[in-house]
């Protein structure tokens, strides 16, 4: 059973159904497989280990998680059907919503920091600086219109 | 024991868009000024900007809310009462770190609502007292933008050319043009160009975190140096918790924490408080005496109340054009004032405006800060990739009217790190504007359909949004229904001044720090012209 303070502590079990949830949450796509199979419950368990409120969430995830009933059955969450996964996890987005949403960004956040996400998204990794972006310079003309009109602020 | 340190003529208290602004201007003249400050100096290394994580760090260390952030120079802020939560920064140049530097006047209307609508209160000075002030702050902090605004009074030519405002900039702008609304770029203490020494922006979209560059106005960078060059003394890590006074209360001085939580004493003429809408009234109210039994002077009884916020509304169009439209600063792109001035077939009074804002990054758009968060399963990537770098948003700012019962007060058990109570705050949003609000979003929606949004999503009031914080130590001339006078300074002790968002009479539908750091240059300049008597 983890802990759910801020110091979420996983079994390797719980890090097992955490790896086979993230496969649900962001599931394979192109050439990636999904946020599980990717090995990101380690960065998930964490960057939970590091901010309470991902912390939080988590540890309430995984003990909800284990206390649904059809979770419950003989093999736990891992011998469910893909189908009964996700009714379960549709379970805890309704019972505990801010709980479960704060997972999701968990999810999110190391997923889509990860460079190979970047790299099948279009997104240039790294720092923003010192590169920055490229834009088109200022252009006056798409002034004209609006230029025309007449002063309109409130007289005092 | 109490580590007394030698007088000085003026205390400042905070380095943030008004302190610095003080500062700057009674260094140019031969006055002693020393700024205590709680937080310290940030390296422009430490910048989320120049870290790979820099979208996790916005949402962790660096995030707007002092609340999330929650480090030991963050004071917390009891918001239970309240469904807007005050953003803010505590460090050498306070939320000028954070903000996002989009930088919108008054009109000369705001000064004037009592008699243009019968609503609040006239401001006790004018648009043309404060215009002055604006040019020299613009000039100090670098405004980029262009004359020619027909929402706006005429005025002097902005130090730097506007920024691009980019193709979702231009497809917003020919959608208003379209319309018939009116739209203007964005004015924006963003460098255009480089600017006394600063480099040019690189459009790298991250404004809202601190700029690495320098090419973002943050008084550290903008002002700081040339205060300091000129003689101010700038000291960190000093956490003010009492401002002292005599017993006519006059001040004497402040007293503060410094890093090791040892208790200071800092000796002065005279007093300006710049720590902002929430922590100069958290201060002053904690600075009860027997002179001023209701903390330090309020003896109207108005000090903490009338706190404004400017509630928000996001409105998000998603287009399916595939811009990516995350390159450029956040939110200086161009501003809509169509709906300003108070429209009698409507059921408000008062109007607002449009700050254009882009998309961001990757961890942004899937968790949803601008449209929602992305669903999780089957249909996840096929939902991330429609909104990735596809998300325009019309902010809306209207005009937060002052009621008394929205305030800060101290909690009874809520402190810092150093054991100073914490500010509570109460507030409710008035009917005015969420009938403002709600106009505002259909507007929204009309124009981002206009814009070619395929589908569009209205956040009825954001919660992470109490960056304007204004109101709570009001200006007026009749000391019975304000704080502090035409020129900041208490109506109960003439050598105590206020210079934050605390002294706005109204709060106007723009964002408020050009008006924060006029009137406070403003008040510097009276201190150096009227009060030779606060010089050593
Ligand atoms: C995320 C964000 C975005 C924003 N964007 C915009 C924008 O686009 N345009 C705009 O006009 N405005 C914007 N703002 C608002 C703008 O930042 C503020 O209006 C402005 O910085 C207020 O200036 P100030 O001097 O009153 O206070 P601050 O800049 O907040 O400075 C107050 C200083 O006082 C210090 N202080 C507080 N208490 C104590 C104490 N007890 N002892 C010692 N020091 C203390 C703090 O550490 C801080 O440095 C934004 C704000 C945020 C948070
Ligand atoms: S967008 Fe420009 S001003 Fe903003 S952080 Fe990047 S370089 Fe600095």
């Amino acid at each position: 059973m983890p802990e759910h303070d801020n110091e979420t502590k996983l079994t390797d079990a719980d890090r097992l159904v955490l790896s086979a949830v993230m496969d649900l949450i962001v599931p394979a796509v192109d050439e990636l497989p999904g946020a599980g199979e990717m090995g990101l419950a380690e960065a998930a368990e964490e960057f939970a280990g590091k901010e309470v409120k991902y912390g939080v969430s988590l540890g309430r995830v995984m003990e909800a998680l284990s206390l649904e009933p059809s979770a419950r059955a003989e093999g736990g969450f891992a011998a469910l059907d893909e189908e009964q996964r996700v009714a379960a996890l549709q379970v805890l987005e309704a019972n505990i919503p801010g709980y479960f949403d704060d997972f999701v960004d968990l999810v999110y956040i190391v997923y889509y920091s990860d460079e190979r996400v970047h790299k099948r998204i279009g997104w240039r990794s790294g720092p923003l600086q010192p590169l920055g972006w490229e834009m088109p310079a200022w252009d006056p003309a798409v002034l004209e219109t609006v230029s025309k009109r007449k002063p309109f602020w409130r007289k005092v | 024991m109490t580590i007394t340190h030698p007088s000085t003529d003026i205390l400042i208290l905070g380095s943030g868009a008004s302190g610095a602004a003080v500062a700057w201007r009674l260094s140019k003249s031969d006055f002693k000024v020393v700024c205590l400050e709680q937080g310290r100096w940030i390296k422009p290394e430490e910048y989320p900007n120049e870290h790979a994580d820099w979208e996790i760090q916005a949402r962790t260390n660096w995030a707007y809310d002092p609340n999330v952030r929650s480090l030991d120079v963050d004071y917390p802020i009891n918001v239970d009462e309240s469904p807007i939560d005050p953003l803010m920064f505590n460090a050498v140049g306070g939320s000028t770190i954070h903000w996002t530097a989009h930088t919108p006047r008054f009109h000369p209307s705001d000064f004037r609502v009592k008699t243009l609508d019968g609503v609040a209160d006239d401001w006790p000075i004018t648009y043309e007292d404060v215009e002055p002030y604006y040019d020299a702050y613009d000039e100090l902090m670098g405004c980029s933008g262009i004359n020619g605004d027909p929402a706006n009074p005429p005025r002097k030519e902005r130090p730097m050319p506007p920024l691009p405002i980019g193709p979702d900039g231009e497809r917003m702008a020919r959608a208003f043009d379209r319309l018939g609304w009116h739209w203007w770029p964005s004015d924006s203490y963003v460098n255009s160009i480089p600017y006394r020494g600063r480099q040019a922006c690189n459009n790298c979209g991250n404004t809202g975190f601190g700029c690495s560059r320098g090419a973002k106005g943050q008084t550290d960078v903008a002002i700081w140096p040339e205060a300091i060059a000129n003689g101010v003394e700038l000291r960190t890590d000093s956490r003010v918790f009492r401002i002292e006074t005599d017993a006519d209360g006059r001040t004497t001085g402040a007293s503060y924490y410094d890093a090791d939580g040892e208790e200071n004493f800092q000796p002065a003429k005279g007093v300006v408080l710049a720590m902002n809408g929430i922590g100069s009234p958290r201060i002053m109210l904690n600075s009860a005496s027997d002179a001023y039994p209701d903390g330090l002077c309020n003896s109207s009884g108005l000090l903490g109340k009338n706190l404004m916020f400017h509630p928000y509304a996001m409105v998000s169009g998603l287009f399916d054009d595939g811009l990516k439209t995350y390159k450029g600063a956040l939110a200086n792109i161009i501003l809509c004032q169509e709906f300003y001035e108070t429209d009698p077939n409507k059921d408000f009074v008062r109007g607002y405006s449009y700050q254009v804002a882009r998309s961001s990054g990757p961890v942004s758009t899937a968790c949803g800060y601008m449209f929602g968060r992305v669903p999780w399963g089957a249909d996840h990537h096929s939902e991330f990739g429609r909104r990735f770098g596809d998300v325009t948003v019309l902010g809306v700012i209207g005009e937060d009217l002052p009621e008394e019962h929205n305030r800060v007060e101290l909690d009874p058990e809520l402190t810092d790190s150093n054991g100073i109570p914490a500010p509570r705050v109460y507030y409710k949003l008035s009917s005015n504007s969420r009938k403002q609000l709600d106009d505002a979003i259909e507007n929204a929606e009309t124009a981002l359909h206009e814009a070619g949004a395929v589908e569009v999503l209205a956040t009825q009031l954001l919660k992470v949004a109490g960056w304007h914080l204004m109101g709570t130590a009001r200006m007026g001339d009749d000391p019975k229904s304000s704080v502090v006078n035409r020129w900041g300074q208490a109506h109960d002790a003439d050598n105590i001044f206020v210079v934050d968002g605390s002294v706005f009479v109204t709060s106007a539908a723009v964002n408020p720090t050009p008006t924060i750091g006029a009137l406070a240059l403003r008040t510097a300049a009276y201190i150096d012209r009227e009060r030779a008597d606060l010089k050593s």
